[in-house]
């Protein structure tokens, strides 16, 4: 058997925490191992992953979060990048300056 | 055509401009251990292009300064996700505090909060004893000290939380003066930079506002707003107003209700700082800096909800028992020779609206033959009043829906189950700091091409395990099923 599901998620946090995209594609591969063990298992074998699935359900949830958090924080980072990138092509000083709106366009 | 003489003018402007941006490296060196220095590069300007007989000749470059490589909507990510963290952080921290207090103290004789749950069955289980005997004195006496020590237990855990409830109210009070002194200095670093700096990046002067507001992010919750010239507005995540351009808006603290509230000061000039609320003269924001983020929202959540929350399920607990039990012996029939008090309770009549029950629980009975073990109008020998006041037990006496021990036991799931949140969620978050702190610290660093690199290895990973997740996630689902297979491959 692959190593307890409980590991894999834990080290997967981790990985993710730190970008670690090299280790990350590891445990993936990890993943379809163990589902691939999983779909010829016995019943027997599908007993012992159903105790590590609970056991792993706490760490998934961790997982799960940092999934999310890294989905929005790569957002804001593609945002942060758009920014500069235009910032270069049309010359605009570092410093964005904020401009008040004007009034009479729909002000009310 | 150009003369050697210029020629020598353009080779001395660019030794001069390579030794200014050497001297902006040297500063970088210098600064690469001081907390929230951002690098800097040097700026080049080309120089004026002069003609000669037709002949358009450059002129070379000149450094005109220093700017800092700094990102303004990362930075915000950053702080935004810190006071999550810090929140999360604390808040466990206090949670853990709580939770132990409710762990069972074996290995020890003394019982300890911890034991209600064993005290409960003891209890119930004493009355259960007496019916075999019902006139015996030392199994009255054990149903008295049974009731003693579930009630020690209770009220002590009781005013272990109200105690903890208060350590973590000075805590949060603590914390005003820090956000005080750190927003007097965002105001100041304002000021400075609107007025030496307000179209261009203000090197060190920023790099010390974004260090302060770091550091505030870690206090409490905030937005913040940036506004011309350079400067920047903050508010808490509720909207109140805590540095506009170069003015702050004071914090204050004062009392209300035995607990301590948050004020702000409605104008700039305003002092704050009071010990009464009523006085503080601005307006209470405690609602909004609870679940706000920072350290102040973190305690302000363990205090405001989750302590209450604990407190309120003992409350019931004893109020519940402790009306049960008082109700049941009063329709008994003591063994006593003497006068039957009337009341004639086992425990200390509970507030009646609840609240409190739980800090004034006490066993008031002392003599143990007025324990009522036999039924309305029986012989003192009989054993029926015994036999309801043990099945109590197992009765939904508890907010007339749950037995003694369930409620117990969820009281305690529902305490784990909380920690445990508040355990994942900080986990997450510390983990988005990290991701974010490694990208900020990269971005001084690096080209756009690098830049480019760093964010398609993080969409690597971020791919990487979301695929990972998937499939655990079928695995653990077809798992929990078993007999139902997985279609991912």
């Amino acid at each position: 058997m692959q190593p307890a599901m409980r590991e894999i998620v834990v080290e997967a946090s981790r990985a993710l925490a730190r970008l670690d995209a090299d280790r990350l594609e590891e445990l993936a591969l990890s993943c379809q191992a163990l589902n691939r063990e999983f779909v010829s298992a016995s019943l027997q074998d599908r007993s012992l992953l159903a105790a590590q699935a609970r056991d792993a359900a706490g760490e998934m949830a961790v997982f799960s979060k940092v999934i999310e958090a890294t989905g929005a924080n790569l957002e804001v980072l593609h945002r942060a990048r758009e920014r500069r990138g235009n910032r270069l092509e049309y010359g605009q000083p570092l410093v964005r300056n904020w401009v008040p709106a004007e009034n009479g366009h729909g002000d009310n | 055509m150009a003369t050697i003489s210029s020629a020598m003018s353009i080779m001395t402007g660019a030794l001069d401009a390579d030794q200014q941006a050497l001297n902006v490296v040297a500063n970088n060196v210098a600064n690469a251990n001081t907390p929230g220095y951002t690098q800097e590069v040097p700026t080049w300007q080309q120089s004026e292009s002069v003609q000669i007989g037709g002949q358009t000749d450059g002129m070379g470059v000149t450094e005109t300064g220093a700017t800092s490589l700094r990102d303004r909507v990362l930075n915000e990510r950053l702080d935004q996700q810190q006071q999550l963290a810090s929140a999360s952080g604390t808040r466990l921290s206090s949670l853990q505090t709580v939770q132990a207090l409710f762990t069972p103290d074996s290995g020890t004789s003394s019982s300890t909060a911890g034991d209600i749950g064993s005290d409960l069955t003891s209890f119930f289980a004493s009355f259960s004893s007496l019916e075999a005997d019902p006139t015996n004195t030392s199994l009255r006496e054990s149903v008295l000290s049974s009731a003693k020590t579930l009630s020690a237990d209770i009220s002590g855990a009781a005013n272990s939380l109200n105690a903890q409830q208060l350590s973590i109210d000075q805590e949060a009070s603590g914390i005003t003066s820090q956000v005080n002194s750190l927003t007097t200095s965002i105001a100041q670093l304002n000021q400075q930079i609107e007025t030496t700096s307000p179209n261009a990046d203000a090197g060190t002067l920023e790099d010390q506002r974004q260090e302060d507001i770091s550091q505030l992010s870690k206090l409490v919750g905030i937005n913040q707003i940036t506004t011309e010239n350079n400067g920047l507005s903050i508010t808490t995540t509720s909207g109140a107003l805590l540095v506009a351009g170069a003015n702050n808006y004071q914090l204050s603290n004062g009392m209300v209700d035995g607990v301590t509230h948050f004020f702000v000061a409605s104008t700039a000039t305003a002092s704050g700082a009071t010990s009464d609320g009523s006085s503080a003269g601005g307006t209470d924001i405690t609602a909004g800096l609870t679940s706000g983020g920072g350290e102040l929202g973190g305690y302000l959540t363990v205090r405001d909800q989750d302590i209450p929350n604990v407190l309120t399920s003992l409350d019931q607990l004893a109020y519940g028992v402790s009306t049960a039990i008082n109700t049941a012996n009063n329709a008994g029939t003591t063994i006593s020779t003497g006068t039957v008090p009337t009341p004639n309770n086992i425990f200390s009549t509970p507030p009646t609206n609840v609240a409190g029950a739980a800090a004034a629980m006490s066993v008031v009975m002392t003599d143990p033959s007025l324990i009522a073990a036999a039924g309305a109008g029986d012989a003192t020998g009989d054993d029926s009043n015994a036999v309801v006041m043990a099945n109590l037990g197992n009765q939904a006496i508890i907010n007339s829906s749950e037995t003694p021990t369930n409620f117990y036991s969820t009281l305690v799931a529902t305490l784990g189950s909380t920690v445990s949140q508040a355990q994942t969620e900080n986990t997450a978050q510390s983990a988005s700091v990290t991701q974010l702190q490694t990208q900020s610290d990269a971005l001084s660093g690096v080209s756009l091409d690098d830049e480019a690199s760093d964010m398609s290895t993080m969409e690597r990973a971020y791919q990487s395990a979301s695929q990972a997740f998937t499939i655990l996630s079928n695995i653990m689902n077809s798992a929990l099923n078993l007999g139902e297979s997985t279609t991912v491959s």
